[in-house]
C-alpha cells in the first residue's frame, strides 16, 4: 500500500513537472515547421517563473469567484492528473467508474473558469464564456462516446483498468483503439483550445475562445491558469499515448521509450495540424465536434454488430 | 464657368476661383455630384480665411479634377448638407465642421472625426445603441491586446452577429497639415514621410508631386522611374504584409511566416536603394537623393525574382487551401452599390468591382509612359480583397522588373525654382491602399497657406463598418486585416 501510494504520487509529480515541457515542445515543432527558430524549449517554464514573480491585480468589482477560480483550476487539474495512470503504477485515485469523475473534474475547472470570466463583467469575457460553454456542450459527448465505447468493449469502468486492458494481440480490439484515438485527439484539440478550434497564438480578443476568458488576469492568477492549461494539454497527451499502450508491463525501459516516442509523435502531430490547418469559422466548430462524437458512436455500433 | 477644371498636378491660380453664394454653390455641387463625381477634398483654400471654401471633385468621366468655390460669409458659416443625397460626402462635411466650423445644415450624422468635443460641444458623443433584452454591446479599444494603433470600435451584437459597428478614431491626431504649413521647407518631406508609417513613399510622392508642380520643376525620366519603382516596391511589400496578416488571422501558420519572410526581401530592396527599409530619405524636391547604380539594380532584381518565384508557390498553396476559402469567401462582403455609395476607394473598392485606380484614371510621373492594368474583382468579400493583393503583387513585380532592366539614363535630381504666389495644386497618387490626395495652396508671398491631406483610410474606414454588418463578430479581425487601414493616416 505504501509503495503503491508513493508510485501514484511520483506519477502525479511527473505530470506536473513535465507538462510545460510538452507545451514548449509543441511550440518549438510548430516554429521549426514554419521555418523559424522559435522560442526555447523551456520557454513555458520561463514564462511561469516570470508570472509567478508578478503582482496580481484583480478587476474592480469582481467577487471571490475570480479569486478562487485560478486555484480551483489548478487543484482540479492535479486531481485529474492523480487519476491518470502514468507508467505501470496504479494512480492515487482509482475506483470503478472513475471515468465519470475524471470527465466532471475537468468540467468543474471549466465551470469555475466560465463563472470567473463572467464575474469580471467585461463584454469580452462574457463573450468568451458564452463560446466556451457552447462548445463544451458539444465536447462532452465526445469524451463519453469514445471512452464509453472503450469501456464497454473492455468491460472496465476505471481509467486505469481500461488503459491497462489494452492489448495489442487482438487485432479487432486495436481497430477500436485507433478509431477512438482519433476522436480523443479531436477532443484534446478542442479542450486545450488549440487549432483548428481556437488559435492559441492570436492576440485578437474578438476571435479568442479560451484566452479571452483570462484576459483580465495577471500575476499569480495568470500563472495558475497557464499552468493548469499546460497540465490539461499533457493529461490529454498521456490519454492519447496510453491508447498505444506503453505501459503494459513489458519492462520499464520499453515503456519509457514508447512514452517518449509517443509524446514526440503527438507533439509533431499537433505542430503539423497547427501549421497546415487554418482555423474554422466559429459556426463550423459544432460540426467538427459532432463529427468526433459520431466516431465514438460508430465505434459502439461496429462493436455491437461484430460481436 | 463657375468651376475650375484641371489635371492631376496642374497648378491653378487661386484668384481664378469664383466663390459662389450658398444657393449657387448648392446647385453647382449637386450638378457635379450627379455626374458621378466623387468628393476628394472640402476645405478652405486659406487656413486663415475659413469663410472661403473649395470643394474638390474627382471626375473620372471627363478625366479631370473639378474645383468649386463657395463663400459662406453671408450664411453664417452654414450650408445645406449634400450627405442625404450623396452619402460619401458626409465625412468630408464632418471634417470641415470640426476643423473650421462650417456647419452643414440637415446633416444626417454629424459626428467627431478626430477631436471628440468640437462639433458636439462638451457633451460626450453618443454612440449608436441597439435596444432590446437580447442584444449586447462590445466596446474594443482604443487600447488593444496587441501592439497596434489606437482606435475605438463599438459593436452592437445579437449573439455572435454584428448589427452595427461604429468606429471612432482620432487618438493619433498630430496636426500634420498645420505642421506642414508652419514648418520650414526642408522639414516638409520628413513630415510627409511620417503621415502614415506604412505609406511613407506614397505620401512623400504625393507631397513631392504637389510641390514640384507648384514650383514648375521638371523631373528627369530616370528620377521619375526610380520613384515609380520605389512606390511599386512599397506596394509589393505592404501587400505581402497584408497577405501574411490575413493568413495569420485565420491561424494558417505556414503561409503567414512565408509571406513575412518575403516581405523582408521586398523592404530590404528598398533599403538597398536608399538605406531605409521604408523608403525614407529617398525623395528630394526635383528627384531622388540616391541613384540606382548597376550593382544595386542587380541586387534588387535578384531579390525581387526570388520574391516573384516564391510568392507564386505560396499563393497557390494558400488560395487552394479549403480552410482559406471557407474562412475568406462570403465573409465581410461590401456590395458594389454600397461601395460606390459610401465612396470607397483603392484596393477595397477594386475588390468590390469599382474601377478606382489613380494610376489608370489620372496617371502621374512615370505611370504616364508605363500604363498599368485596372485589376478588379466582383465579390467584395475578404477573399476578393486578399486575392486582389496577390494579383497586384504579380502585376507590380512585372512592372518593377521591366523598368529595372531598362532604367533610363539621366540626372536623378533637377534643381527647384522659387515658389509661386497665389497658386494651388491638387496632387493625387495611388498608394498601396488607395488614392492619396494632397492639396497645396500658396499665399501672396509664396508661402504655404493651406495644405490638405487625404489618406485612403479616410474613405474606407466606413467601408469596414459596412463589411461587418450581419457578419459574426469573431470575423472582425479578419475583415479589419483585409482592409488594413491606417489610423495615423486617418487622424493626421
Amino acid at each position: 500500500m505504501g509503495l503503491g501510494l508513493l508510485q501514484g504520487i511520483v506519477s502525479v509529480l511527473v505530470v506536473l513537472g513535465l507538462s510545460p515541457l510538452f507545451a514548449g515542445l509543441v511550440n518549438k515543432l510548430k516554429a521549426i515547421l514554419t521555418g523559424r527558430i522559435g522560442a526555447p524549449l523551456l520557454q513555458p517554464y520561463y514564462e511561469m517563473q516570470r508570472l509567478f514573480r508578478k503582482e496580481t491585480i484583480n478587476a474592480i468589482g469582481s467577487s471571490f469567484i475570480s479569486r478562487i477560480s485560478p486555484l480551483v483550476n489548478l487543484v482540479t487539474m492535479i486531481i485529474a492528473a492523480a487519476m491518470l495512470p502514468v507508467g505501470f503504477w496504479k494512480p492515487v485515485i482509482s475506483f470503478d467508474g472513475d471515468i465519470i469523475l475524471f470527465a466532471y473534474i475537468l468540467g468543474l475547472s471549466r465551470f469555475f473558469q466560465i463563472l470567473a470570466a463572467m464575474d469580471i463583467g467585461s463584454s469580452f469575457e462574457g463573450m468568451g464564456a458564452a463560446r466556451e460553454a457552447t462548445f463544451a456542450l458539444f465536447a462532452e459527448p465526445i469524451f463519453f462516446f469514445s471512452f464509453g465505447s472503450i469501456s464497454f468493449i473492455s468491460g472496465y469502468t476505471s481509467l486505469y483498468m481500461i488503459l491497462h486492458s489494452i492489448q495489442h494481440q487482438n487485432i479487432s480490439y486495436e481497430v477500436f483503439i485507433v478509431i477512438c484515438s482519433i476522436s480523443v485527439f479531436m477532443l484534446a484539440v478542442t479542450e486545450c483550445s488549440r487549432m483548428p478550434v481556437d488559435d492559441p497564438n492570436t492576440h485578437l480578443e474578438l476571435t479568442m475562445i479560451h484566452e479571452v476568458m483570462i484576459l483580465d488576469n495577471s500575476g499569480l492568477d495568470l500563472f495558475l491558469y497557464q499552468y493548469s492549461g499546460y497540465i490539461k494539454l499533457f493529461i490529454y497527451a498521456i490519454l492519447e499515448i496510453s491508447f498505444f499502450y506503453p505501459f503494459s508491463g513489458q519492462g520499464y525501459l520499453l515503456g519509457i521509450i514508447i512514452f517518449i516516442t509517443g509524446s514526440l509523435v503527438l507533439a509533431t502531430a499537433l505542430g503539423v495540424v497547427e501549421t497546415i490547418a487554418s482555423r474554422y469559422k466559429m459556426k463550423n466548430i459544432p460540426q467538427y465536434l459532432l463529427f468526433a462524437t459520431a466516431i465514438g458512436i460508430l465505434n459502439l455500433l461496429i462493436y455491437t454488430f461484430t460481436r | 464657368m463657375t468651376q475650375i477644371q484641371m489635371q492631376n498636378n496642374q497648378p491653378f491660380d487661386l484668384d481664378s476661383i469664383i466663390y459662389l453664394k450658398s444657393g449657387a454653390f448648392q446647385k453647382a455641387v449637386l450638378d457635379e455630384l450627379a455626374e458621378g463625381s466623387r468628393m476628394i477634398a472640402f476645405t478652405p483654400v486659406n487656413r486663415n480665411n475659413p469663410r472661403q471654401v473649395a470643394c474638390v471633385f474627382f471626375n473620372a468621366n471627363i478625366s479631370s479634377i473639378v474645383l468649386i468655390g463657395a463663400d459662406l460669409t453671408g450664411d453664417d458659416f452654414r450650408y445645406e448638407s449634400f450627405a442625404n443625397a450623396y452619402p460619401h460626402t458626409n465625412y468630408f462635411e464632418c471634417e470641415l465642421a470640426e476643423m473650421y466650423g462650417c456647419i452643414p445644415v440637415n446633416h444626417p450624422w454629424l459626428r467627431p472625426v478626430r477631436k471628440q468635443n468640437v462639433t458636439s460641444g462638451n457633451v460626450p458623443y453618443k454612440f449608436f445603441k441597439l435596444g432590446g433584452d437580447e442584444v449586447h454591446e462590445v466596446a474594443v479599444g482604443p487600447i488593444h491586446a496587441g501592439v497596434i494603433e489606437p482606435g475605438h470600435f463599438r459593436f452592437q451584437c445579437h449573439g455572435e452577429l454584428v448589427y452595427n459597428l461604429e468606429i471612432s478614431l482620432g487618438y493619433q491626431y498630430r496636426g500634420v497639415e498645420e505642421l506642414i504649413v508652419k514648418s520650414n521647407p526642408v522639414q516638409r518631406i520628413i513630415l510627409a514621410e511620417s503621415i502614415a508609417g506604412d505609406t511613407a513613399i506614397g505620401h512623400t510622392l504625393a507631397h513631392c508631386n504637389a510641390v514640384e508642380a507648384l514650383t514648375q520643376s521638371r523631373l528627369g525620366l530616370r528620377a521619375e522611374v526610380i520613384r515609380m519603382i520605389a512606390a511599386e516596391i512599397e506596394r509589393v511589400a505592404m501587400h505581402l504584409a497584408g497577405l501574411g496578416g490575413v493568413a495569420n488571422d485565420i491561424g494558417f501558420a505556414l503561409p503567414a511566416s512565408s509571406y513575412g519572410r518575403l516581405r523582408t526581401l521586398a523592404i530590404n530592396s528598398l533599403a538597398l536603394l536608399c538605406g531605409s527599409r521604408f523608403g525614407r530619405g529617398l525623395f528630394v524636391y526635383g528627384g531622388t537623393r540616391f541613384d540606382a547604380t548597376p550593382e544595386i539594380v542587380q541586387k534588387i532584381i535578384g531579390n525581387l525574382l526570388e520574391v516573384q518565384h516564391d510568392v507564386r508557390k505560396i499563393n497557390e498553396y494558400f488560395f487552394s487551401s479549403v480552410g482559406t476559402s471557407s474562412r475568406l469567401e462570403e465573409t465581410g462582403t461590401v456590395e458594389t452599390a454600397v461601395a460606390k455609395n459610401i465612396g470607397m476607394i483603392g484596393l477595397a473598392a477594386r475588390a468590390s468591382g469599382l474601377e478606382e485606380d489613380v494610376r489608370v484614371l489620372f496617371p502621374y510621373g512615370a505611370y504616364r509612359y508605363n500604363p498599368v492594368p485596372m485589376l478588379t474583382l466582383a465579390t467584395g468579400d475578404v477573399f476578393a480583397r486578399t486575392r486582389l493583393r496577390a494579383m497586384e503583387i504579380e502585376e507590380s513585380l512585372r512592372l518593377i522588373l521591366e523598368q529595372l532592366e531598362n532604367l533610363p539614363d539621366g540626372e536623378i535630381c533637377a534643381g527647384s525654382n522659387a515658389w509661386p504666389v497665389n497658386t494651388g495644386v491638387v496632387s493625387i497618387v495611388e498608394g498601396w491602399r488607395g488614392e492619396i490626395v494632397h492639396m497645396a495652396c500658396t499665399g501672396v508671398n509664396g508661402e504655404l497657406v493651406q495644405y490638405k491631406i487625404k489618406d485612403p483610410s479616410f474613405n474606407n474606414w466606413y467601408g469596414l463598418g459596412m463589411a461587418l454588418r450581419e457578419t459574426p463578430i469573431s470575423d472582425f479581425p479578419l475583415c479589419n486585416k483585409s482592409f488594413d487601414l491606417s489610423y495615423a493616416g486617418h487622424d493626421l
